[in-house]
């Protein structure tokens, strides 16, 4: 993603605070489909924390700290559901231009909302 | 000189000059167009009716595949199969909301209601997206370089002109969201 010129300077602490938040919302186990955003350079971080929580009414330190993933690991799991409601919200962030797609949740060996490698 | 978005007493509001307004017309009716260019005539007024496009393909174009890019990364029938079934309400939906942000550039100074915002910011966005291929940004170290291009003096070729373009959408945007931002907050 792209950083802002203007308004960026405070992202460090930002990102501490986000740290500190719980995830709860995305842990449940025995759903099988993910929506993962992959990150771009062209997105603007604000623009895409904004999606998060204007579309998934998420807070604003979570909504922060998916961003932060996308941008620093490539990808995050922002939702999780059935195949057709993950596919829903893929349509949706297909309208705001992130990069969204979805995938099977792997067994249990990634958990939602952190992130982590691509599957292979 | 363009005024960046704002959140006040009149909502979200912004200014631009006469020029500015012209280059982002432009550039909106520049996807718009992309966007319209291969919807073809339904035959069957039933599947358009409900949005399906049984002959859908994934588009060869790097900014058009950007804008419309495949739902699943390893499953290349998984992903046409949705594009039959949305692909027409995704393109529907862009070509609104960037039809709504050129009508809005009849006067100078803009004052967006929340929807206006919403629908401003994807056009935006997908304005950005657009030029950033043709300026061929891959990683943020080409963001990066694009971005440090800020003096229109160096306006010497099409690229360097592009990537002036670029920025001032970037900045335009840049400042819409944080206004929206504001709004959010100030309704919670």
């Amino acid at each position: 993603m792209s950083p802002s010129v203007a308004y960026g300077t405070d992202i460090d602490e930002r990102t501490k605070a986000a740290e500190q938040s719980s995830t709860d919302v995305l842990t449940a186990p025995d759903i099988p489909w993910n929506l993962v955003i992959w990150n771009d350079p062209v997105n603007l971080m604000s623009y895409v924390s904004y999606v998060f929580q204007s579309y998934f009414g998420y807070s604003e330190s979570k909504a922060h700290k998916l961003m932060m993933e996308v941008h620093k690991k490539g990808r995050s799991i922002v939702a999780h559901g059935s195949k057709e409601q993950v596919e829903q919200h893929a349509v949706a962030m297909h309208g705001f231009g992130l990069w969204a797609t979805v995938e099977k949740a792997a067994s249990g060996n990634e958990t939602p909302g952190k992130g982590g490698r691509q599957r292979g | 000189m363009a005024k960046a978005f704002k959140y006040g007493l009149k909502g979200i509001s912004g200014y631009l000059e006469p020029a500015e307004r012209d280059l982002l017309r432009g550039l909106l009716d520049d996807v718009i167009s992309m966007l319209e260019s291969d919807v073809r005539e339904n035959e069957d007024p039933l599947a358009a009716l409900i949005g399906l496009d049984m002959d859908v393909k994934q588009p060869s174009d790097r900014a058009l595949l950007r804008l419309l890019p495949n739902v699943m990364k390893d499953d290349d029938g998984g992903s046409l199969e949705f594009r039959q079934l949305t692909e027409r309400s995704v393109r529907e939906n862009k070509i609104g909301a960037l039809r709504a942000a050129a009508l809005g550039l009849d006067k100078n100074e803009l004052v967006l209601t929340p929807e206006d915002a919403t629908r401003w910011s994807m056009a935006l966005n997908d304005v950005r997206l657009v030029l950033a291929e043709r300026l061929d940004i891959r990683d943020e170290a080409d963001a990066e370089h694009i971005h440090s291009m800020q003096d229109w003096s160096q306006a010497e070729d099409v690229e360097s002109y592009l990537a002036l373009v670029y920025n001032f959408t970037t900045w335009l945007q840049e400042s819409l969201v944080q206004a929206m931002m504001a709004a959010r907050q100030a309704k919670s």
